[in-house]
């Protein structure tokens, strides 16, 4: 059970609306909630934002495609042992 | 890379290069096996290796494990058709086994996949983007993890609904 209340997307102010819409259109997923770590990440913007420009960057296509990236982080994920 | 193959394939890079990591790793106190006077097998043994790496190097944790030629051979099975090319090529899989080394911090395999990506000829933008997803998703992956954060996007990816290779999907089962 997560230590914090996850707050519906509803709660956050417009600022953070357009991180939730950045969200769904890079999962190009139609959520009924935004995903937990988008929420967390919106709950404050100054780190939110840039932590996920770093991410997009990251993903963005170049010498690998962001297929293979995503088995990278997935990868990456399972020796952090991180179940989310 | 929607079906479970791909998958699977990762998981054995992912095993198999943190078996190897281990020992390469930890196993200082065990000398290393002297290759010029190692019995012929051994010697053959790292001679393939070196033949499938196209180098002189032989993966450090095989330099310990073959005082059991045996072992060490069927190890070496496993570690070449995990990161021979099939459904993943063999560039993505050393980028795996590079991030996997970086993620649990083995100096050795870092050193050994780097070399490995830059041989499949993998540019410094390349290296660089396996580094910048390596260390994001050690960001994300820590966050989740203190805010204990429940895994709540399964539902993004179609379940694979193909059978093991040469096995019989689930339609079929009437049929065995």
């Amino acid at each position: 059970m997560p230590t914090v209340r996850l707050r519906a997307a509803a709660e956050y102010p417009p600022s953070s609306q357009k991180l939730f819409e950045l969200s769904r259109a890079w999962f190009n997923y139609d959520f009924v909630e935004p995903p937990a770590m988008s929420r967390v990440m919106a709950w404050d913007v100054e780190f939110g934002a840039p932590h996920g420009r770093a991410m997009k960057r990251a993903m963005g296509p170049g010498e690998f495609t962001r297929g293979e990236k995503e088995m990278v982080a997935a990868v990456v994920s399972g020796i952090n042992a991180c179940e989310y | 890379m929607t079906g479970d193959a791909f998958w699977y394939e990762a998981a054995q890079v992912v095993g198999i290069t943190n078996a190897l990591n281990v020992a390469a790793d930890t196993l200082d106190g065990l000398e290393a096996v002297d290759e010029a006077g190692a019995p012929a097998e051994v010697r053959a043994l790292f001679a393939e290796m070196r033949d499938f790496y196209e180098s002189e190097t032989v993966p450090p944790g095989f330099r310990f494990i073959a005082h059991d030629p045996a072992y060490a051979a069927e190890v070496w099975a496993a570690t070449r058709h995990a990161f021979a090319d099939h459904c993943l090529t063999r560039r993505l899989k050393e980028a795996l086994a590079f991030a996997v080394s970086v993620t649990s911090r083995s100096t050795s395999g870092t050193v050994f996949h780097l070399s490995e990506l830059r041989r499949l000829g993998v540019g410094p933008r390349g290296v660089m983007e396996i580094v910048g997803v390596t260390q994001m998703f050690s960001s994300y992956t820590k966050i989740a993890d203190t805010l204990q954060l429940e895994p709540d996007m399964g539902g993004i990816a179609p379940e694979d609904p193909s059978p093991p290779p040469g096995g019989i999907p689930p339609g079929d089962s009437a049929l065995r």
